[in-house]
């Protein structure tokens, strides 16, 4: 499937999501992928089709049970983990 | 920054009994200068009931925040540095950096969001922060990560 929106969840929405999602930013940058479309919500948010794929922290990996494309990370700073596993959805 | 982080709300506390009074100490300044209800506060425990401690980004950091409907009034963040680290859940990781952040909508904070992705991803400027007792020292040092100050 093609991933055209990558949405970033937390807790609230507001601060772990909003990080990830700038470095998800950074490295569809450094890949040159710019019609991606990523956005930072509330895990509430995340239900099946408000976006292609999923990511959130390892913490929240319960809530994200029932959605079929997502990235769990273990450490959500960690720029290496993030690029490995976008570059295993994306293919770079 | 002096819009989003004032170098009045940059506070060294010796210890916390547990996290809940870590919570309390992060976001109460924040509380008191009408930043945000106290409400807020409750937000933060009822989330925390929900999706356990959502705020802790990694070691040494807790970035304490409920939603925006919370109780949030205006944007704005505090620092907290423990001299004795606390735990959010057993297993969790040791905290000395506590950053309060309120956040009236979903994107005025940003400023503050990537200053704090630039010092949390060097080790070396963590340990600057951990190992100061100067107000001085720390707002610098949020300021030459962004312009956030």
């Amino acid at each position: 499937m093609e991933i055209k929106k990558i949405m970033c969840c937390c807790g609230s929405g507001l601060g772990s999501s909003m990080l990830v999602r700038m470095n998800v930013e950074k490295v569809l940058k450094n890949h040159g992928m710019n019609d991606i479309e990523v956005m930072h919500s509330s895990v509430s948010d995340a239900v099946e089709n408000a976006a292609d794929l999923f990511v959130v922290g390892g913490d929240l990996e319960e809530f994200v049970d029932s959605l079929p494309n997502k990235i769990i990370l273990d450490n959500i700073m960690d720029m290496g983990e993030l690029e490995e596993k976008l570059g295993t959805k994306l293919g770079f | 920054m002096e819009k989003l982080f004032k170098k009045k709300n940059i506070y060294f506390v010796e210890r916390v009994t547990d996290w809940e009074e870590a919570i309390r100490t992060a976001i109460e300044p924040l509380v008191r200068q009408g930043y945000c209800e106290s409400r807020y506060i409750d937000g933060v425990f009822e989330n925390t009931k929900k999706y356990g401690p959502y705020y802790v980004l990694c070691e040494n950091l807790a970035l304490i925040h409920a939603a925006t409907n919370q109780g949030a009034l205006e944007t704005q963040m505090a620092v907290t540095v423990l001299k004795e680290p606390v735990r959010f859940k057993p297993d969790g990781f040791d905290v000395r950096i506590l950053i309060g952040l309120v956040a009236s909508d979903a994107k005025s904070h940003v400023d503050i969001m990537r200053a704090i992705g630039e010092i949390f991803s060097n080790s070396e400027t963590v340990e600057k922060l951990l190992a100061t007792t100067s107000q001085d020292v720390v707002y610098d040092i949020f300021a030459n990560s962004n312009d956030v100050a």
